[in-house]
C-alpha cells in the first residue's frame, strides 16, 4: 500500500510518498509555475521516482494546497491547514501549535492531540509577515534567498522595519541601507519585522506548547532562532518542515485509503522501535531554495520497502 | 472535499433564477428602468438597509428600491474621490450608483441613522443630487421607552408628508392598509423560503434563496410575490438528494452583502440553514396588522416584531442570545461569524457572538468580506479547513 500527498503551494509544488507503514518512500519538490496543473503531475511523478516506485502503485492521492483542486489525478482533497497540523503531529505528537510561514501566506493552528484543528488564524490583509515580504527583502538587498538566513544571524545592531506593506518594505530597506546602516543589520530588522508579525497570528489562537515550525521558511536560520527568543520556546523544526504539507496530505490518504487513523501515537504502536517519522526518513534532498538549514539530527538509515 | 453540485433545476425554475440572478447583478437596474417605462409619470424612491418601511414609498403609488452598493459589478471611479478607503465598499459603491447616472431615475433617496457612514450618506447625496429630496429616517434608539411608539410613528408620519410633497397627492389609509397586506403576503412567501432552507437546504442553495430574495429589492412586491410563489412550488418539486454536510448558519450579511459567488463557496463546503442576508427586506418576522391606524402598525411592528442585528439596540433582545436561538431554531452545529470590511457595527458584534459560542461549544468560523472581493481562494481554504475541522474531530 503506497498512498501520496501533493501540496500545491503559490510558489513550490511538494509530493511526498508514504508507505502503510507510514515512512517516507520518496519526495519531489518543483516551482509551481503557471501551469500549476502540470506541476502537481511532476512532482508525483518525481516523487515516485524519487522512491523509485511505479505512480500506478500509488493507491491514494490527497491534493492539498491553494492550487489541491488542480491534483486531477487526485482521490480527494484536504486544505493545508488541516494537512500542516496532521502532519506536524506526526511528526511531533506533542505539538498543540503550529506556525506555518508559506510563500504568501502564514497561518497559527491550534492543534487538539490526535492532530485535529482545534483553531487557526492566517494573515487576511496582505503579504507582509509572509515569506514573500523576505522575498521582498532578497530582492531589495539583492541577496540569494539561501544567504538571508546567515547574514542576518551577523547583526549587531537590527533596525526597525516598520512598514507592513510588502512592497514598501522595499524602499524602507533602501532608505536604511542609504542612511549607512549594514546589510545584515538591515536583513535581521526585515526577519524581526516577520516573526512579529507572525507572533500576532500566534497570539490570536494561544501559543501552547510543544510549538511546531512548518513551511518553507523554517529553512531559514535566522528566523528560526527569532521566533524562539520572541516565544522563550524551542521550536520543533524538522527538515521535512518543507513537506509537511505533502506528508500531512498522505497521511489523510492513508486514512481515507482505509487504514484506519494515520496519527503519530497509532504509528509507534504500530513499531514502537522506529521512533518518529522524522528519525526513519531518507537523507534529505539539499534544497535548491535556501541552505542554512537548523541543525537537525543525522538522519538514519534509509526504510525504502521491498 | 468534493465540490457539491447544484439540485437539478426545471427549464421555469432555471429560467426564474437566471431571470432574479440577472437582477440582483445588473447594476443598470434593468427592473426599474422596465418599471419607469410601465409608468412613465411614477416616482422611484431609493432606500438604505436596514429597517425601512416600504410599505408607505408603495401606499405612495411610487416604486421602492433598495440601494445596497453593487459588489465588483462596478469601479468606484468617482466615489472613491467623495468618500474615504477606510469606510465600507457598501457606501463607496451606493454612491457611485448615482455619480455614474444609474440612480438618476430617483425622486428621493432616504438612509437610516444605522452607522455613522450610512447616517452621513444621507448629506453626500443631497449634496451631489440636489434634484432628488435626501433625507434620514431617525429610529427610537431607545426601543424600551414608552415614547417610542410614538416618536417612531411621528418620523412614519414626516415620511408621509415627504412623499406626499414628491408625489403631490395624498397618501391614504385604505392605501397604506392595501400596501400592507402586500408586504405581508411577501413576508409570508419569504419566511417559507427560508423555511425550506432550514428543513430541506439540499433543495435550494444559499445563493437560489440569496437571488431569489434580492430580486424583490428592486421590482413591485406583487411581482415579486408572483416569482416567488412560482419558484416555491417549483423548489417543492426539486429532486435533491441529502447529503452529510455540516449545517451552519451565517451572520454579518444584514447591511453589505457578500458576492455571489462567496455564497456560492459557502454552499460547495455546507449547508448554510440560515442567515441574516438581506434582512433589510425581511425584517419583520410578523405579520402586519393594520388595524386602524396603519401608520401606529408599522411603528408597533419594529418595536415589536423587528428581527435583530448588529445596528439595532434593544435590551429586551440580547444580539447573542438572539444568535444563539437562530441556531437551535435551524438546529445548525456551526456558525459563520462574517463581517463586512470597515464595518465597524458588524465587527463590534463579532467579538459578542465568538464569546457566546464558545460559551455555548459551538463551532465558528470569524471571517472578513468585501462585496467587490474577487479572489477568493484564501476563504475557500478557511471555510473548508473549518467544514474539516469539524467533520475530522
Amino acid at each position: 500500500m503506497l498512498v501520496a500527498g501533493v501540496d500545491v503551494g503559490s510558489t513550490q509544488t511538494k509530493a511526498v510518498v508514504l508507505d502503510a507503514q507510514r515512512r517516507i518512500v520518496g519526495r519531489a519538490l518543483v516551482d509551481t509555475g503557471a501551469n500549476i496543473d502540470k506541476a502537481a503531475r511532476s512532482a508525483f511523478a518525481a516523487a515516485t521516482a524519487d522512491g523509485g516506485v511505479a505512480e500506478s502503485a500509488v493507491s491514494y492521492v490527497v491534493g492539498t494546497g491553494y492550487g489541491r483542486y488542480n491534483v486531477r489525478f487526485g482521490h480527494t482533497q484536504v486544505t493545508e491547514i488541516s494537512c500542516h497540523a496532521r502532519g506536524a503531529q506526526y511528526l511531533f505528537p506533542r505539538t498543540r501549535t503550529v506556525l506555518d510561514i508559506g510563500g504568501q501566506d502564514t497561518k497559527a493552528i491550534k492543534v487538539g492531540p490526535e492532530g485535529q484543528v482545534l483553531d487557526f488564524s492566517m494573515n487576511d490583509k496582505c503579504a507582509a509577515g509572509t515569506g514573500r515580504f523576505l522575498g521582498a527583502g532578497a530582492f531589495a538587498l539583492d541577496i540569494p534567498l539561501s544567504d538571508l538566513g546567515p547574514l542576518a544571524l551577523r547583526a549587531t545592531t537590527p533596525v526597525k522595519i516598520t512598514t507592513t506593506c510588502t512592497v514598501f518594505a522595499e524602499s524602507e530597506i533602501i532608505n536604511w541601507l542609504a542612511r549607512g546602516k549594514k546589510v545584515e543589520d538591515v536583513l535581521m530588522g526585515v526577519h524581526q519585522a516577520i516573526a512579529t508579525r507572525s507572533l500576532s497570528l500566534l497570539r490570536r489562537v494561544g501559543v501552547e506548547s510543544e510549538v511546531t515550525f512548518t513551511g518553507g521558511v523554517t529553512r531559514n536560520s535566522a528566523m528560526v532562532q527569532i521566533l524562539q527568543e520572541l516565544l522563550q520556546t524551542p521550536l520543533n523544526v524538522s527538515p521535512e518542515a518543507h513537506y509537511m504539507g505533502a506528508i500531512g496530505a498522505a497521511l489523510f490518504g492513508l486514512e481515507k485509503a482505509g487504514e484506519g487513523p494515520a496519527g503519530a501515537l497509532e504509528a509507534l504502536a504500530a513499531d514502537p522501535l522506529a521512533g518518529p517519522l522524522d528519525a526513519m526518513r531518507r537523507t534529505i534532498p539539499a534544497c535548491d531554495t535556501c541552505s542554512g538549514v537548523p541543525a537537525a539530527a543525522e538522519p538514519l538509515a534509509t526504510e525504502v520497502p521491498a | 472535499m468534493a465540490v457539491a453540485t447544484a439540485p437539478r433545476a426545471d427549464g421555469r425554475l432555471e429560467a426564474i433564477l437566471d431571470q432574479c440572478r440577472e437582477l440582483a447583478e445588473d447594476p443598470d437596474l434593468p427592473a426599474v428602468a422596465r418599471w419607469r417605462e410601465q409608468h412613465p409619470d411614477g416616482r422611484v424612491i431609493g432606500h438604505f438597509q436596514v429597517y425601512f418601511p416600504e410599505e408607505i414609498i408603495h401606499a405612495a403609488g411610487m416604486l421602492p428600491i433598495t440601494v445596497m452598493g453593487a459588489g465588483s459589478r462596478i469601479d468606484a471611479k468617482q466615489a472613491d474621490s467623495h468618500i474615504g478607503s477606510f469606510i465600507c465598499s457598501i457606501c463607496r459603491t451606493s454612491l457611485e450608483l448615482g455619480l455614474s447616472g444609474r440612480l438618476d431615475a430617483l425622486s428621493g433617496f432616504f438612509t437610516l441613522p444605522i452607522c455613522d457612514v450610512a447616517r452621513n450618506l444621507a448629506g453626500i447625496w443631497g449634496r451631489n443630487f440636489p434634484a432628488q429630496v435626501s433625507q434620514i429616517l431617525y429610529l427610537p434608539q431607545n426601543a424600551t421607552s414608552r415614547h417610542a411608539a410614538t416618536y417612531l410613528r411621528d418620523e412614519y408620519q414626516r415620511l408621509v408628508g415627504e412623499l406626499e410633497a414628491i408625489g403631490g397627492r395624498p397618501i391614504a389609509d385604505a392605501a397604506l392598509r392595501q400596501s400592507i397586506g402586500v408586504y405581508n403576503e411577501n413576508r409570508r412567501l419569504l419566511r417559507q423560503l427560508y423555511q425550506l432552507k432550514r428543513e430541506s437546504p439540499w433543495l435550494v442553495t444559499s445563493s437560489e434563496a440569496y437571488v431569489l430574495t434580492r430580486a424583490g429589492s428592486v421590482m413591485p412586491r406583487e411581482e415579486h410575490n408572483q416569482i416567488l410563489a412560482e419558484a416555491l412550488a417549483a423548489l417543492a418539486q426539486r429532486s435533491g438528494r441529502r447529503q452529510d454536510r455540516v449545517r451552519v448558519v451565517f451572520e454579518g450579511g444584514f447591511c453589505e452583502q457578500p458576492p455571489l459567488d462567496m455564497l456560492g463557496l459557502l454552499e460547495e463546503a455546507c449547508y448554510v440553514v440560515d442567515d441574516d442576508l438581506l434582512i433589510g427586506m425581511r425584517w419583520l418576522t410578523e405579520d402586519v396588522v393594520a388595524g386602524d391606524d396603519p401608520l401606529g402598525a408599522l411603528a408597533d411592528a419594529y418595536l415589536e416584531h423587528s428581527t435583530y442585528s448588529c445596528v439595532q439596540h434593544d435590551d429586551r433582545k440580547p444580539k447573542e442570545a438572539m444568535l444563539m436561538a437562530r441556531v437551535d431554531e435551524a438546529q445548525a452545529q456551526a456558525v459563520i461569524l462574517a463581517a463586512a470590511k470597515m464595518c465597524e457595527p458588524g465587527l463590534d458584534e463579532q467579538v459578542a457572538y465568538q464569546k457566546v459560542c464558545e460559551a455555548r461549544g459551538i463551532p465558528h468560523l470569524l471571517l472578513e468580506f468585501e462585496e467587490k472581493m474577487t479572489g477568493l481562494e484564501r476563504l475557500r481554504m478557511e471555510v473548508e479547513t473549518f467544514v474539516e475541522s469539524i467533520l475530522f474531530d
